[in-house]
């Protein structure tokens, strides 16, 4: 019995910032049809927003949160505006986008090396307090994590489906020219939807950050995960995302308790195939 | 001379030659057949690391040990295939990026087998020919990687070549003409990515010791940039790629700029991948087929 | 010679819902060349689709009888039915990109014989065995480019057919293939057809907007609206038939 609590509570602990990022992810891969390897690094990059407000200008963490999530909100931003909208304006298909991203995530991930260097830094926060919940010690940090996880995905859920800003998204993913013709402005949706999703990546990297250590591989360590839990999930479905997610960490939390994690990433890459293929038989 | 033959400037061409062959086979994949092949480390990787164990840890004899390492990548190679082949370019992409992580972890954490960062050695050459032994060693590679060459631009002049195309332009179509491309895709990527493993088994030979390092994501990275730049659909695009790309840094920057050795060691590997990083973009967004390739793609 | 016929038992396929193929029971192949009409939307390319299981059926049973056997076709796959002898040209223009008039030919004319990934010396053999017969294809339909590639649509539509025809079929679905094609083409494809199914006994189904056509080369004409056969007959009766006046032509048409 305290097998299975241990799981499932320490899986939807560490779920939490996943869900963050697939739900940012989801919304980038729903708006522009691709996946946005690069987006790994919007995760890393509100990790070491956090070092530089909390560590080095000894910002207190929950106050650090803030700056933090936007930055990264603004680095999306950047990326769309200056990597993947011209391509996209230049003709280059969804199979090469991807590749691309690759280039970009490799890209920035060495700027990132180059500034900070290969250490690892640790994010500075006052001791933990600790609660016991079903005999799982959980730490207020990652309290504030559940907290903001649910908050912003039930404020991303009603974002899509009950705004103005929402349905300008579904109506520009689902057919572009429509939607200009219909008055929507592509480039100012796009801008708001992609500083969403890096607030989101930022935040899942700052809490990753909080609850191990930082490290230039942050995101790129979690994007595979990311990618497959999206995919799973359905893309730009936030309950899809969030329910993978939370199995995606319920079956990892598990399997390391039982053996090594090396197995875990097995089954969740069979898992992921077994699922397209079966979403593929259906159709 | 004999430093040379037998010294690092050697052992830097047989690497390249390695990756040459690795980039003309991704072409055959990708340029050729239209397989996303993510995980040419996971490939090459199992390869270098099933022939180390093997022969290490097993003692089994090295021309075996090489063809039950080659032949085991092709195995893992045909059931992946089998279950992934049939999705969509995206998720193809994403599961063999998978695999080959999972290749990475399992050197990493499987120390019982691998040894794990401590490092499986030592991988001696194929043969022993005292201070000749690299360089005899650099020929085999080259011949190799010639016939790998040599086959890539017969197979696209043959019928099978004609029908690995007509796959890659418009699969439903070629199916609807009778051609079982399921079954081609198939055996055509097991067989591909089979020599991948084999060059990994080569690779342990020049390198000697391994370690988890030599098959992460990075190696797949400069794989496919050496690929994309030089020209994806061309033979010879994967050799002028990997010369412009690997040529240039680990042989010509190193040999001929003078960089202090700190920060040779620690800098140069992290600006040459940044540096692929911003080229593959550039190349993408600007010269999509690549240096050898056509105007438009 | 034995008639190629298709037998469609109880065969239906919906899409989100609406009903677009719904056929208790038909028999095609018995009349050589036959016509299949009906109003756009009506799921004439729909059932074509469900026989070379491009799209699969939600339930039902397709036999195939060449020269007398009786294969269930049901669950096989698109390859193995065009292996068959049953192969559809397409209705939207389909092409490969990279290859010319001549290597799509060569595409079609190749067996799995020569498709080995060792066999990388067999191009010069397969060109000498298959010379005449593109030769043959090339003269009869001129072309702008033999040996580039297809430069207009209406070239995209005769090679996807030459591509076919290549094969071989026993049963030829054709998919509306006048569309797009000069006057003297569809002459000379129409010519084909009507040589082929007499010299080789091929069966053609034909779906056709173009009705003097259908007159002209069908023995037999069905009548498709809203997914199911409503009639079949002579093109003389179908043309007199009230029904079809009605659904699709306009009365004043008869």
């Amino acid at each position: 019995m305290s097998f299975i609590t241990d799981a499932l509570i320490l899986g939807i602990i560490q779920a939490a910032p996943l869900v963050l990022a697939a739900v940012g992810f989801t919304l980038i891969f729903y708006l522009n049809g691709f996946i946005n390897v690069a987006y790994s690094e919007t995760i890393t990059v509100g990790a070491y927003f956090a070092i530089v407000f909390n560590s080095m200008l000894r910002l207190n963490f929950y106050l650090a949160i803030i700056p933090s999530a936007l930055l990264s909100g603004v680095i999306s931003v950047v990326t769309y505006l200056v990597v993947f909208r011209p391509a996209f304006r230049r003709g280059v298909e969804s199979t090469e986008m991807i590749i691309l991203s690759v280039g970009l995530s490799f890209f920035l991930r060495y700027s990132l090396r180059l500034i900070f260097g290969s250490d690892l830094y640790s994010l500075d926060i006052v001791s933990p307090t600790s609660v016991r919940i079903f005999g799982v010690g959980i730490t207020n940090i990652q309290l504030t994590a559940l907290v903001l996880v649910a908050v912003i995905s039930v404020a991303l859920y009603l974002f899509i489906y009950r705004t103005n800003y929402g349905e300008m998204m579904r109506g520009l993913a689902n057919n572009e020219v429509l939607a200009m013709v219909s008055g929507i402005n592509p480039v100012r949706v796009s801008v708001l939807i992609w500083f969403i999703a890096g607030v989101a990546g930022g935040l899942a990297g700052l809490f990753y950050g909080v609850f191990s250590f930082v490290s230039t591989l942050l995101g790129w360590k979690l994007i595979l995960i990311v990618i497959m839990v999206t995919i799973v999930g359905g893309i730009g479905q936030v309950r899809g995302a969030l329910i993978a997610s939370i199995g995606a960490g319920i079956i990892t939390a598990a399997v390391t308790l039982l053996t090594k994690p090396l197995y875990g990433e097995v089954i969740l890459l069979l898992t992921f195939i077994g699922v397209l293929r079966l979403k593929k038989s259906r159709r | 001379m004999v430093q040379f033959l037998s010294g690092y400037v050697m052992y830097t061409f047989s690497s390249i030659v390695v990756y040459i062959a690795l980039a003309t086979l991704l072409h055959l994949q990708f340029g050729v057949t239209g397989i996303v092949n993510f995980g040419v480390v996971g490939f090459f990787g199992l390869g270098m690391y099933a022939f180390g164990v093997f022969l290490i840890q097993y003692h089994i004899p090295y021309i075996i040990a090489m063809l039950l390492a080659t032949v085991l990548t092709g195995v893992v190679a045909l059931g992946l295939g089998r279950v992934i082949l049939q999705l969509d370019s995206q998720s193809i992409l994403v599961a063999t990026l998978a695999i080959a992580t999972v290749v990475e972890d399992l050197a990493t954490s499987e120390k019982w087998l691998t040894k794990g960062v401590i490092g499986l050695g030592t991988v001696p050459f194929p043969f022993d020919l005292g201070p000749y032994s690299q360089v005899a060693y650099f020929l085999l590679a080259l011949v190799l990687t010639i016939l790998i060459v040599i086959y890539a631009y017969r197979v696209e002049s043959s019928p099978y070549g004609r029908l690995l195309l007509s796959i890659r332009d418009n699969e439903p179509l070629a199916q609807s003409l009778g051609k079982s491309t399921s079954r081609q895709k198939l055996f055509f990527f097991a067989i591909t990515s089979a020599l991948m493993g084999l060059f990994g088994t080569l690779h342990a030979s020049n390198v000697h010791f391994l370690v988890p390092r030599m098959v992460s994501p990075g190696v797949t990275f400069t794989v496919w940039i050496a690929l994309i730049l030089g020209g994806r659909k061309k033979v010879l695009g994967g050799l002028i790629g990997t010369l412009a790309t690997i040529g240039l840094f680990d042989f010509v920057i190193e040999t001929f700029v003078p960089i202090p050795a700190s920060a040779q060691s620690q800098l140069m590997p992290v600006i040459k991948l940044w540096i692929y990083g911003l080229a593959l973009m550039l190349v993408l967004m600007y010269r999509p087929s690549g240096i050898l390739g056509e105007k438009k793609l | 010679m034995a008639e190629k016929k298709i037998h469609i038992k109880n065969v239906a396929k919906s899409f989100g819902g609406r009903t677009v193929v719904n056929i208790a029971d038909l028999t095609l192949g018995t009349h050589g060349i036959e016509g299949l009409i009906g109003p756009n939307g009506a799921g004439k390319t729909t059932l074509m689709n469900l026989i070379t299981h491009r799209l699969k059926m939600d339930h039902g049973q397709v036999v195939y009888y060449p020269n007398g056997e009786e294969l269930d076709i049901t669950s096989r796959s698109m390859d193995e039915i065009a292996r068959l002898g049953i192969v559809k040209t397409n209705q939207i223009i389909q092409d490969f990109e990279s290859l010319s008039i001549t290597d799509s030919l060569l595409l079609s004319l190749s067996t799995t014989k020569y498709e080995q990934f060792y066999r990388i010396f067999s191009e010069g053999r397969l060109r000498d065995e298959t010379k005449e017969q593109i030769a043959a294809y090339l003269d009869y339909f001129r072309f702008t480019d033999p040996n580039g590639h297809a430069l207009s649509a209406g070239e995209k539509k005769l090679l996807d057919i030459i591509r076919c025809l290549a094969l071989k079929p026993k049963f030829l679905l054709m998919d509306e293939p006048t569309a797009g094609l000069p006057e003297d083409q569809t002459i000379k494809v129409m010519d084909l057809m009507k040589r082929k199914t007499k010299e080789e006994g091929m069966s053609i189904l034909i779906v056709e907007h173009d009705l003097d056509l259908i007159w002209n080369v069908s023995e037999l004409v069905y009548f498709m609206a809203e997914g199911e056969i409503l009639i079949q007959g002579t093109p003389e009766e179908i043309r007199k038939d009230r029904t079809v006046a009605v659904k699709y032509m306009g009365v004043s048409y008869v």
